[in-house]
Protein backbone atom coordinates (compact mmCIF):
# COMPACT_ATOMS: atom_id res chain seq x y z
CA UNK A 1 0.00 0.00 0.00
CA UNK A 2 1.88 3.51 -0.91
CA UNK A 3 0.55 6.62 1.24
CA UNK A 4 -0.26 9.30 -1.14
CA UNK A 5 0.99 12.43 -0.48
CA UNK A 6 -1.62 15.78 -1.25
CA UNK A 7 0.41 16.78 -4.29
CA UNK A 8 -0.55 13.49 -5.82
CA UNK A 9 -4.22 13.66 -4.51
CA UNK A 10 -6.67 13.53 -7.51
CA UNK A 11 -9.21 14.94 -4.95
CA UNK A 12 -6.79 17.50 -4.17
CA UNK A 13 -8.26 20.33 -6.19
CA UNK A 14 -11.49 19.04 -4.50
CA UNK A 15 -10.15 19.51 -0.93
CA UNK A 16 -8.77 22.74 -1.61
CA UNK A 17 -12.05 23.81 -2.34
CA UNK A 18 -13.96 22.25 0.40
CA UNK A 19 -11.31 24.39 2.89
CA UNK A 20 -12.16 27.03 1.18
CA UNK A 21 -15.82 26.94 2.10
CA UNK A 22 -15.19 25.99 5.70
CA UNK A 23 -12.79 29.07 5.92
CA UNK A 24 -15.68 31.04 4.08
CA UNK A 25 -18.56 30.23 6.36
CA UNK A 26 -16.34 30.32 9.73
CA UNK A 27 -15.15 33.75 8.16
CA UNK A 28 -18.53 34.41 7.62
CA UNK A 29 -19.87 34.46 11.11
CA UNK A 30 -17.59 35.85 12.68
CA UNK A 31 -17.50 38.91 11.07
CA UNK A 32 -21.12 39.42 10.90
CA UNK A 33 -21.92 38.78 14.12
CA UNK A 34 -18.55 39.41 15.98
CA UNK A 35 -16.80 42.01 14.46
CA UNK A 36 -19.63 44.37 12.62
CA UNK A 37 -22.57 43.34 14.32
CA UNK A 38 -24.45 42.88 11.25
CA UNK A 39 -26.21 39.56 12.59
CA UNK A 40 -28.35 40.27 14.89
CA UNK A 41 -29.58 42.87 12.69
CA UNK A 42 -29.87 46.58 13.96
CA UNK A 43 -33.60 47.54 15.16
CA UNK A 44 -35.59 48.24 11.64
CA UNK A 45 -37.50 51.23 13.24
CA UNK A 46 -34.53 53.26 14.26
CA UNK A 47 -35.09 56.85 12.99
CA UNK A 48 -32.30 59.06 10.41
CA UNK A 49 -30.60 60.12 13.69
CA UNK A 50 -30.39 56.91 15.24
CA UNK A 51 -28.92 55.14 12.17
CA UNK A 52 -26.62 57.47 12.14
CA UNK A 53 -25.60 56.72 15.44
CA UNK A 54 -25.22 52.87 14.90
CA UNK A 55 -23.07 53.52 12.01
CA UNK A 56 -21.05 55.53 14.17
CA UNK A 57 -20.87 53.20 17.02
CA UNK A 58 -20.26 50.18 14.56
CA UNK A 59 -17.70 52.27 13.20
CA UNK A 60 -14.45 50.68 13.86
CA UNK A 61 -16.05 47.05 13.82
CA UNK A 62 -17.74 47.32 10.25
CA UNK A 63 -14.67 48.93 8.53
CA UNK A 64 -12.13 46.35 9.43
CA UNK A 65 -14.93 43.51 9.34
CA UNK A 66 -16.35 44.58 6.11
CA UNK A 67 -12.76 44.85 4.52
CA UNK A 68 -11.76 41.33 5.38
CA UNK A 69 -15.23 40.54 3.59
CA UNK A 70 -14.18 42.11 0.39
CA UNK A 71 -10.65 40.48 0.55
CA UNK A 72 -12.08 37.42 1.11
CA UNK A 73 -16.06 36.98 -0.04
CA UNK A 74 -14.95 35.64 -3.21
CA UNK A 75 -13.90 32.42 -1.49
CA UNK A 76 -18.11 31.73 -1.14
CA UNK A 77 -17.42 30.82 -5.28
CA UNK A 78 -16.32 27.72 -3.76
CA UNK A 79 -19.10 27.15 -1.69
CA UNK A 80 -21.23 27.64 -5.09
CA UNK A 81 -18.54 25.45 -6.93
CA UNK A 82 -18.73 22.36 -5.14
CA UNK A 83 -22.05 22.14 -4.68
CA UNK A 84 -22.57 22.66 -8.75
CA UNK A 85 -19.79 19.86 -9.38
CA UNK A 86 -21.55 17.68 -6.80
CA UNK A 87 -24.74 18.24 -8.89
CA UNK A 88 -23.16 17.57 -11.72
CA UNK A 89 -21.86 13.57 -10.48
CA UNK A 90 -25.45 13.13 -9.74
CA UNK A 91 -27.20 11.26 -12.86
CA UNK A 92 -29.12 13.92 -13.40
CA UNK A 93 -29.11 16.35 -16.63
CA UNK A 94 -26.10 18.75 -16.68
CA UNK A 95 -29.14 21.65 -16.68
CA UNK A 96 -29.89 21.97 -13.26
CA UNK A 97 -26.06 21.99 -12.59
CA UNK A 98 -25.67 25.07 -14.82
CA UNK A 99 -29.30 26.46 -13.48
CA UNK A 100 -27.76 26.45 -9.90
CA UNK A 101 -24.64 27.71 -10.39
CA UNK A 102 -26.36 31.04 -12.22
CA UNK A 103 -28.81 31.64 -9.87
CA UNK A 104 -26.09 31.20 -6.68
CA UNK A 105 -23.78 33.62 -8.69
CA UNK A 106 -26.49 36.05 -9.07
CA UNK A 107 -27.44 35.72 -5.78
CA UNK A 108 -24.49 36.78 -3.87
CA UNK A 109 -24.77 40.63 -4.93
CA UNK A 110 -28.15 41.14 -3.23
CA UNK A 111 -28.13 38.44 -1.08
CA UNK A 112 -24.56 39.76 -0.02
CA UNK A 113 -22.84 42.55 -1.36
CA UNK A 114 -25.04 45.14 -1.40
CA UNK A 115 -25.18 45.06 2.79
CA UNK A 116 -21.35 45.53 2.66
CA UNK A 117 -21.31 48.14 0.48
CA UNK A 118 -23.99 49.75 1.86
CA UNK A 119 -22.95 49.30 5.15
CA UNK A 120 -19.12 50.58 4.27
CA UNK A 121 -20.38 53.45 1.71
CA UNK A 122 -22.27 54.64 5.73
CA UNK A 123 -19.45 54.56 7.91
CA UNK A 124 -16.66 55.84 5.14
CA UNK A 125 -18.54 59.34 5.06
CA UNK A 126 -20.32 60.19 8.26
CA UNK A 127 -20.31 63.68 7.71
CA UNK A 128 -23.44 62.91 5.56
CA UNK A 129 -27.19 63.59 6.14
CA UNK A 130 -28.46 61.62 8.40
CA UNK A 131 -31.00 61.04 5.97
CA UNK A 132 -29.02 59.03 3.43
CA UNK A 133 -27.36 57.50 6.20
CA UNK A 134 -31.04 56.10 6.75
CA UNK A 135 -31.38 55.20 3.58
CA UNK A 136 -27.90 53.23 3.28
CA UNK A 137 -29.02 51.08 6.65
CA UNK A 138 -32.50 50.27 5.26
CA UNK A 139 -30.75 49.10 1.98
CA UNK A 140 -28.08 47.23 3.04
CA UNK A 141 -30.29 45.33 5.53
CA UNK A 142 -33.42 44.56 3.54
CA UNK A 143 -31.65 44.06 0.49
CA UNK A 144 -29.37 41.30 2.89
CA UNK A 145 -33.00 39.70 4.01
CA UNK A 146 -35.12 40.30 1.44
CA UNK A 147 -34.12 38.73 -1.52
CA UNK A 148 -34.74 35.37 -0.74
CA UNK A 149 -36.26 34.54 -3.81
CA UNK A 150 -33.02 33.48 -5.63
CA UNK A 151 -31.79 31.64 -2.65
CA UNK A 152 -35.48 29.70 -2.63
CA UNK A 153 -35.21 29.15 -6.22
CA UNK A 154 -31.41 27.97 -5.84
CA UNK A 155 -32.64 24.91 -3.18
CA UNK A 156 -35.39 23.61 -4.91
CA UNK A 157 -33.08 23.34 -8.25
CA UNK A 158 -30.54 21.48 -5.80
CA UNK A 159 -33.74 19.39 -3.80
CA UNK A 160 -34.98 18.40 -7.33
CA UNK A 161 -31.86 17.05 -8.40
CA UNK A 162 -31.02 15.10 -5.15
CA UNK A 163 -34.33 13.45 -5.36
CA UNK A 164 -34.07 12.45 -8.65
CA UNK A 165 -30.58 11.51 -8.57
CA UNK A 166 -29.92 7.42 -9.32
CA UNK A 167 -25.99 8.28 -8.19
CA UNK A 168 -26.47 8.39 -4.23
CA UNK A 169 -24.55 11.56 -4.36
CA UNK A 170 -26.49 13.04 -0.98
CA UNK A 171 -29.21 10.90 0.82
CA UNK A 172 -32.90 11.95 0.12
CA UNK A 173 -33.75 13.30 3.54
CA UNK A 174 -31.12 16.41 2.88
CA UNK A 175 -33.32 16.96 -0.35
CA UNK A 176 -35.95 17.51 1.93
CA UNK A 177 -33.98 19.25 4.07
CA UNK A 178 -33.43 21.72 1.23
CA UNK A 179 -37.39 22.19 0.75
CA UNK A 180 -37.51 23.42 4.67
CA UNK A 181 -34.73 25.43 3.92
CA UNK A 182 -36.15 26.80 0.71
CA UNK A 183 -39.93 27.86 2.87
CA UNK A 184 -37.52 29.53 5.32
CA UNK A 185 -36.53 32.27 2.34
CA UNK A 186 -40.89 32.59 1.90
CA UNK A 187 -40.99 32.86 5.98
CA UNK A 188 -38.29 35.85 5.68
CA UNK A 189 -40.28 38.03 2.79
CA UNK A 190 -42.79 39.96 5.84
CA UNK A 191 -39.47 41.93 6.90
CA UNK A 192 -40.10 44.37 3.95
CA UNK A 193 -43.63 45.13 5.55
CA UNK A 194 -42.91 44.85 9.37
CA UNK A 195 -40.92 47.26 11.53
CA UNK A 196 -41.83 45.67 14.97
CA UNK A 197 -42.93 42.55 15.66
CA UNK A 198 -41.95 38.82 15.00
CA UNK A 199 -41.75 39.70 10.91
CA UNK A 200 -39.32 42.66 10.60
CA UNK A 201 -35.42 41.67 9.40
CA UNK A 202 -34.64 41.07 12.67
CA UNK A 203 -37.58 39.68 13.95
CA UNK A 204 -38.08 36.35 15.88
CA UNK A 205 -39.72 34.01 13.21
CA UNK A 206 -38.29 35.96 10.37
CA UNK A 207 -34.72 36.21 11.71
CA UNK A 208 -34.00 34.31 14.38
CA UNK A 209 -36.14 30.86 13.71
CA UNK A 210 -34.81 31.23 10.45
CA UNK A 211 -30.88 31.76 11.18
CA UNK A 212 -31.17 28.54 13.02
CA UNK A 213 -32.36 26.57 10.10
CA UNK A 214 -29.83 27.99 8.17
CA UNK A 215 -27.09 27.49 10.25
CA UNK A 216 -28.03 23.37 10.91
CA UNK A 217 -28.67 23.13 7.21
CA UNK A 218 -24.93 25.14 6.14
CA UNK A 219 -23.51 22.32 8.99
CA UNK A 220 -25.13 19.72 6.79
CA UNK A 221 -24.10 20.11 3.60
CA UNK A 222 -20.57 21.27 4.61
CA UNK A 223 -20.38 17.71 5.98
CA UNK A 224 -22.29 16.20 3.42
CA UNK A 225 -20.06 17.69 0.41
CA UNK A 226 -16.77 16.51 2.64
CA UNK A 227 -18.66 12.81 2.33
CA UNK A 228 -18.61 13.13 -1.24
CA UNK A 229 -15.40 14.02 -1.99
CA UNK A 230 -14.36 11.09 0.33
CA UNK A 231 -16.79 8.74 -1.95
CA UNK A 232 -15.77 9.89 -5.07
CA UNK A 233 -14.74 8.23 -7.20
CA UNK A 234 -14.30 10.28 -10.74
CA UNK A 235 -17.15 7.82 -12.43
CA UNK A 236 -20.26 8.43 -13.75
CA UNK A 237 -22.03 5.65 -11.97
CA UNK A 238 -23.47 5.76 -8.00
CA UNK A 239 -21.11 6.64 -5.65
CA UNK A 240 -19.80 3.97 -3.28
CA UNK A 241 -20.76 3.90 0.39
CA UNK A 242 -18.01 4.53 2.80
CA UNK A 243 -18.13 3.01 5.75
CA UNK A 244 -18.53 5.79 9.17
CA UNK A 245 -15.10 5.57 10.63
CA UNK A 246 -13.79 6.42 7.25
CA UNK A 247 -15.67 9.84 7.11
CA UNK A 248 -12.95 10.92 9.78
CA UNK A 249 -10.23 10.27 7.30
CA UNK A 250 -7.85 12.94 6.24
CA UNK A 251 -7.62 14.32 3.00
CA UNK A 252 -4.90 12.33 1.98
CA UNK A 253 -5.90 8.78 1.12
CA UNK A 254 -4.18 5.47 1.24
CA UNK A 255 -4.64 3.42 -2.13
CA UNK A 256 -4.20 -0.17 -2.66
CA UNK B 1 -46.58 -26.57 13.35
CA UNK B 2 -45.93 -25.57 16.42
CA UNK B 3 -49.02 -24.51 18.97
CA UNK B 4 -47.73 -21.47 19.28
CA UNK B 5 -47.60 -21.09 15.19
CA UNK B 6 -51.10 -22.18 14.59
CA UNK B 7 -52.62 -19.76 17.97
CA UNK B 8 -50.94 -16.74 16.73
CA UNK B 9 -52.13 -15.23 13.47
CA UNK B 10 -49.29 -13.86 10.85
CA UNK B 11 -48.59 -10.67 11.78
CA UNK B 12 -47.74 -7.92 9.13
CA UNK B 13 -43.46 -7.54 9.16
CA UNK B 14 -43.09 -3.68 10.92
CA UNK B 15 -41.83 -1.46 7.70
CA UNK B 16 -41.44 2.55 7.92
CA UNK B 17 -43.97 3.58 5.55
CA UNK B 18 -42.70 5.38 2.60
CA UNK B 19 -38.45 6.80 2.78
CA UNK B 20 -37.35 7.07 6.24
CA UNK B 21 -36.12 9.95 4.71
CA UNK B 22 -39.77 11.84 4.26
CA UNK B 23 -39.74 10.94 8.15
CA UNK B 24 -36.90 12.82 8.70
CA UNK B 25 -38.68 15.22 7.26
CA UNK B 26 -42.02 15.37 8.41
CA UNK B 27 -40.80 15.93 12.23
CA UNK B 28 -37.67 18.45 11.49
CA UNK B 29 -40.75 20.51 9.75
CA UNK B 30 -43.24 19.58 12.64
CA UNK B 31 -40.50 21.22 14.76
CA UNK B 32 -40.22 24.47 12.59
CA UNK B 33 -44.18 24.76 12.85
CA UNK B 34 -43.92 24.13 16.46
CA UNK B 35 -41.36 26.72 17.30
CA UNK B 36 -43.80 29.71 15.01
CA UNK B 37 -46.83 27.90 17.21
CA UNK B 38 -44.98 28.84 20.60
CA UNK B 39 -44.37 32.08 19.72
CA UNK B 40 -47.56 32.48 18.64
CA UNK B 41 -49.09 31.51 21.93
CA UNK B 42 -46.32 33.29 24.38
CA UNK B 43 -47.63 36.74 22.82
CA UNK B 44 -51.06 35.51 22.15
CA UNK B 45 -51.02 35.10 26.07
CA UNK B 46 -49.60 38.74 26.93
CA UNK B 47 -52.62 40.40 24.77
CA UNK B 48 -55.58 37.97 25.25
CA UNK B 49 -57.92 40.61 24.57
CA UNK B 50 -56.85 42.14 21.35
CA UNK B 51 -56.10 38.32 20.24
CA UNK B 52 -60.04 37.34 21.43
CA UNK B 53 -61.67 40.67 19.57
CA UNK B 54 -59.34 39.86 16.37
CA UNK B 55 -60.02 36.42 16.69
CA UNK B 56 -64.02 36.76 16.82
CA UNK B 57 -64.02 37.99 13.44
CA UNK B 58 -63.53 34.73 11.80
CA UNK B 59 -65.99 31.64 11.33
CA UNK B 60 -65.68 29.04 13.03
CA UNK B 61 -67.63 27.04 11.26
CA UNK B 62 -65.52 27.24 7.71
CA UNK B 63 -62.40 26.65 9.51
CA UNK B 64 -64.38 23.25 10.72
CA UNK B 65 -65.21 22.09 6.63
CA UNK B 66 -61.99 23.15 5.79
CA UNK B 67 -60.36 20.77 8.30
CA UNK B 68 -62.95 18.03 7.61
CA UNK B 69 -62.20 18.84 3.83
CA UNK B 70 -58.17 18.01 4.47
CA UNK B 71 -59.20 15.14 6.52
CA UNK B 72 -61.28 13.06 3.93
CA UNK B 73 -58.36 13.91 1.33
CA UNK B 74 -55.58 12.06 4.10
CA UNK B 75 -58.34 9.57 4.25
CA UNK B 76 -58.40 9.02 0.34
CA UNK B 77 -54.73 8.92 -0.41
CA UNK B 78 -54.43 6.51 3.07
CA UNK B 79 -57.01 4.11 0.67
CA UNK B 80 -54.85 4.68 -2.44
CA UNK B 81 -51.79 3.39 -0.76
CA UNK B 82 -54.05 0.26 0.78
CA UNK B 83 -55.19 0.05 -2.74
CA UNK B 84 -51.74 0.14 -4.64
CA UNK B 85 -50.31 -2.38 -1.82
CA UNK B 86 -52.72 -4.67 -3.10
CA UNK B 87 -52.21 -4.32 -6.74
CA UNK B 88 -55.31 -2.56 -7.75
CA UNK B 89 -54.03 0.34 -9.13
CA UNK B 90 -56.84 2.22 -11.39
CA UNK B 91 -58.77 2.39 -7.83
CA UNK B 92 -55.51 3.59 -6.37
CA UNK B 93 -54.83 6.57 -8.74
CA UNK B 94 -58.26 7.26 -8.43
CA UNK B 95 -58.15 7.97 -4.84
CA UNK B 96 -55.45 10.01 -5.59
CA UNK B 97 -56.84 12.11 -7.78
CA UNK B 98 -59.93 12.38 -5.03
CA UNK B 99 -57.36 13.42 -3.12
CA UNK B 100 -55.72 16.11 -5.26
CA UNK B 101 -59.05 17.19 -5.41
CA UNK B 102 -60.15 17.38 -1.79
CA UNK B 103 -56.76 19.48 -1.82
CA UNK B 104 -58.55 21.80 -4.49
CA UNK B 105 -61.92 22.80 -2.37
CA UNK B 106 -59.77 23.51 0.37
CA UNK B 107 -57.56 25.71 -1.38
CA UNK B 108 -61.13 27.29 -2.52
CA UNK B 109 -62.14 27.86 0.74
CA UNK B 110 -59.47 29.54 2.18
CA UNK B 111 -59.24 32.00 -0.24
CA UNK B 112 -62.96 33.05 -0.26
CA UNK B 113 -62.17 33.02 3.72
CA UNK B 114 -58.79 35.40 3.13
CA UNK B 115 -61.01 37.53 0.80
CA UNK B 116 -64.02 37.74 3.20
CA UNK B 117 -60.99 38.53 5.64
CA UNK B 118 -59.75 41.30 3.74
CA UNK B 119 -63.18 42.81 2.76
CA UNK B 120 -63.86 43.41 6.59
CA UNK B 121 -60.28 45.09 6.62
CA UNK B 122 -58.23 42.38 8.20
CA UNK B 123 -55.18 42.28 6.46
CA UNK B 124 -51.44 40.83 6.98
CA UNK B 125 -50.23 43.89 8.29
CA UNK B 126 -53.45 45.56 10.69
CA UNK B 127 -53.06 43.80 13.84
CA UNK B 128 -51.15 41.25 15.74
CA UNK B 129 -53.44 38.50 15.30
CA UNK B 130 -53.92 38.80 11.78
CA UNK B 131 -50.40 38.75 11.13
CA UNK B 132 -50.26 35.26 12.73
CA UNK B 133 -53.57 34.01 11.08
CA UNK B 134 -52.58 35.15 7.07
CA UNK B 135 -48.73 33.79 7.94
CA UNK B 136 -49.62 30.55 9.13
CA UNK B 137 -52.80 29.93 6.67
CA UNK B 138 -50.35 31.40 3.70
CA UNK B 139 -47.16 28.89 4.95
CA UNK B 140 -49.56 26.30 4.81
CA UNK B 141 -50.90 27.07 1.89
CA UNK B 142 -47.35 27.01 0.37
CA UNK B 143 -47.57 23.06 1.94
CA UNK B 144 -50.52 22.12 0.13
CA UNK B 145 -49.50 23.68 -3.14
CA UNK B 146 -46.32 22.04 -3.05
CA UNK B 147 -48.72 19.10 -1.87
CA UNK B 148 -50.53 19.17 -5.42
CA UNK B 149 -47.00 18.39 -6.97
CA UNK B 150 -46.48 15.49 -4.59
CA UNK B 151 -49.44 13.68 -5.40
CA UNK B 152 -48.96 14.17 -9.21
CA UNK B 153 -45.25 12.18 -8.24
CA UNK B 154 -48.08 9.22 -6.95
CA UNK B 155 -50.34 9.45 -9.87
CA UNK B 156 -47.73 9.37 -12.43
CA UNK B 157 -46.23 6.61 -10.49
CA UNK B 158 -49.57 4.44 -10.13
CA UNK B 159 -49.82 5.62 -14.11
CA UNK B 160 -47.11 2.89 -15.46
CA UNK B 161 -46.29 -0.67 -14.51
CA UNK B 162 -42.89 0.24 -15.17
CA UNK B 163 -42.84 3.37 -12.82
CA UNK B 164 -44.83 1.59 -9.78
CA UNK B 165 -42.85 2.25 -6.43
CA UNK B 166 -44.90 1.39 -3.62
CA UNK B 167 -41.94 2.89 -1.03
CA UNK B 168 -42.93 6.36 -3.65
CA UNK B 169 -46.47 6.06 -3.17
CA UNK B 170 -46.57 5.78 0.37
CA UNK B 171 -43.87 8.49 0.77
CA UNK B 172 -45.92 11.12 -1.73
CA UNK B 173 -48.87 10.01 0.85
CA UNK B 174 -47.34 10.63 4.16
CA UNK B 175 -46.14 14.18 2.83
CA UNK B 176 -49.63 14.50 2.28
CA UNK B 177 -50.57 13.56 6.14
CA UNK B 178 -48.07 15.61 7.22
CA UNK B 179 -50.22 18.65 5.49
CA UNK B 180 -53.15 17.70 7.25
CA UNK B 181 -52.08 17.32 10.22
CA UNK B 182 -50.07 20.52 10.17
CA UNK B 183 -53.54 21.81 9.58
CA UNK B 184 -55.08 20.19 12.75
CA UNK B 185 -52.82 22.36 14.57
CA UNK B 186 -53.25 25.39 12.71
CA UNK B 187 -56.89 25.22 12.90
CA UNK B 188 -56.64 25.06 16.44
CA UNK B 189 -54.97 27.80 17.16
CA UNK B 190 -56.29 30.17 15.19
CA UNK B 191 -59.51 29.50 15.72
CA UNK B 192 -60.70 27.85 19.14
CA UNK B 193 -57.54 28.53 21.39
CA UNK B 194 -58.77 31.08 23.76
CA UNK C 1 -58.51 -5.28 2.56
CA UNK C 2 -62.56 -4.43 3.51
CA UNK C 3 -61.52 -4.53 7.11
CA UNK C 4 -59.15 -1.91 6.66
CA UNK C 5 -61.48 0.31 4.79
CA UNK C 6 -63.71 -0.09 7.25
CA UNK C 7 -61.08 0.94 10.09
CA UNK C 8 -59.74 3.84 7.98
CA UNK C 9 -63.13 4.56 7.58
CA UNK C 10 -64.12 4.89 11.30
CA UNK C 11 -60.84 6.76 11.98
CA UNK C 12 -61.97 9.43 9.40
CA UNK C 13 -65.19 9.38 11.35
CA UNK C 14 -63.28 9.90 14.99
CA UNK C 15 -61.31 12.74 13.40
CA UNK C 16 -64.04 14.77 12.11
CA UNK C 17 -66.44 14.07 15.39
CA UNK C 18 -63.88 15.24 17.39
CA UNK C 19 -63.56 18.56 15.19
CA UNK C 20 -67.17 19.05 15.25
CA UNK C 21 -66.28 18.90 18.87
CA UNK C 22 -64.69 22.62 19.02
CA UNK C 23 -67.50 24.15 17.81
CA UNK C 24 -69.06 23.04 21.24
CA UNK C 25 -65.98 23.60 22.80
CA UNK C 26 -66.19 27.50 20.96
CA UNK C 27 -69.39 27.84 22.37
CA UNK C 28 -69.35 26.95 25.95
CA UNK C 29 -66.35 29.21 26.26
CA UNK C 30 -68.06 32.14 25.25
CA UNK C 31 -69.84 34.09 28.51
CA UNK C 32 -73.36 35.34 26.67
CA UNK C 33 -72.01 35.83 23.72
CA UNK C 34 -69.19 37.53 24.57
CA UNK C 35 -65.08 35.62 24.65
CA UNK C 36 -62.95 35.27 27.25
CA UNK C 37 -59.89 34.32 27.04
CA UNK C 38 -59.95 30.38 29.08
CA UNK C 39 -56.18 28.80 29.46
CA UNK C 40 -58.68 25.73 30.45
CA UNK C 41 -60.28 26.15 26.93
CA UNK C 42 -56.76 26.57 25.67
CA UNK C 43 -54.97 23.60 27.14
CA UNK C 44 -58.19 21.46 25.83
CA UNK C 45 -57.91 22.68 22.13
CA UNK C 46 -54.25 21.62 22.03
CA UNK C 47 -54.40 18.41 23.63
CA UNK C 48 -57.62 17.46 21.57
CA UNK C 49 -55.71 18.20 18.41
CA UNK C 50 -52.06 16.30 19.65
CA UNK C 51 -54.90 13.41 19.94
CA UNK C 52 -56.21 13.71 16.59
CA UNK C 53 -52.51 14.33 15.16
CA UNK C 54 -51.95 10.86 17.19
CA UNK C 55 -54.28 9.18 15.48
CA UNK C 56 -53.78 10.21 12.20
CA UNK C 57 -49.98 9.39 12.67
CA UNK C 58 -50.75 5.91 13.94
CA UNK C 59 -54.20 4.73 11.22
CA UNK C 60 -53.35 7.14 8.23
CA UNK C 61 -49.84 7.50 8.44
CA UNK C 62 -49.76 3.75 9.64
CA UNK C 63 -47.33 4.24 12.42
CA UNK C 64 -49.28 1.50 13.96
CA UNK C 65 -47.46 -1.31 12.04
CA UNK C 66 -44.13 0.51 12.12
CA UNK C 67 -40.97 0.02 13.64
CA UNK C 68 -41.25 0.28 17.73
CA UNK C 69 -39.09 3.01 17.12
CA UNK C 70 -41.19 5.12 14.89
CA UNK C 71 -43.22 4.71 17.16
CA UNK C 72 -41.93 6.18 19.92
CA UNK C 73 -40.65 8.59 18.23
CA UNK C 74 -43.64 9.84 16.72
CA UNK C 75 -45.11 9.62 20.25
CA UNK C 76 -42.52 11.87 21.39
CA UNK C 77 -42.73 14.60 19.32
CA UNK C 78 -46.14 14.80 19.70
CA UNK C 79 -45.66 14.96 23.44
CA UNK C 80 -43.01 17.42 23.05
CA UNK C 81 -44.67 19.27 20.81
CA UNK C 82 -47.76 19.66 22.68
CA UNK C 83 -45.69 20.61 26.02
CA UNK C 84 -43.94 22.93 24.13
CA UNK C 85 -46.92 24.98 22.91
CA UNK C 86 -48.30 24.80 26.34
CA UNK C 87 -45.39 25.73 27.92
CA UNK C 88 -45.18 28.78 26.03
CA UNK C 89 -48.65 29.61 26.58
CA UNK C 90 -48.71 29.47 30.22
CA UNK C 91 -45.02 31.27 30.12
CA UNK C 92 -46.36 33.91 27.98
CA UNK C 93 -49.31 34.20 30.79
CA UNK C 94 -47.32 34.43 34.11
CA UNK C 95 -45.15 37.45 32.01
CA UNK C 96 -48.34 38.93 30.92
CA UNK C 97 -49.71 39.48 34.66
Amino acid sequence: MTRRSLRDNPKRELWLAWGATVFFYNLYAVVFFLFTHIQPPGQPWYSPDQASTWFTEHHHGLGIGLALIFVFGGLSATSIALITYSIRRMSVSRAFSYSYLIIYSVSAVPGFLFICVALTAGIMRPERSPQLQHWLYQLGFLSFSGTMGVFLIGSLIWMCAILLDGNRVFPKWFGYLNLCNALTEVVVSPSWIFKTGVFPWNGLIAWWIDVVIFGIYTGVFITLLRSMIIREDFGTGPLPAVPAWRFWQSPVETAP
Amino acid sequence: MTVAEVSTPPCRTRQVPGQPDMWFFVLFESLIFTSYFCVYLYYRAQHEAAYLAAQSQLTLWLGVVETIVLLTSSWSIARCVEQSRNGRYDVARRDAFLTAGFGVIFLILKVVEWVRQIHLGNTFSSGDFFQYYFFLTAIHLVHLLIGFVVVGVAIHQLSSPRRRSQELVETCATYWHTVDFLWVLIFALLYVVR
Amino acid sequence: MRRLNRRLLAVWAVLSAITVIYIWIDHSADHHGTAHASSAVTVIALLLAAVKVRIIMREFMEVRNAPILLCRLTDAWIAGMSAAMIGFYLAGRAVAT
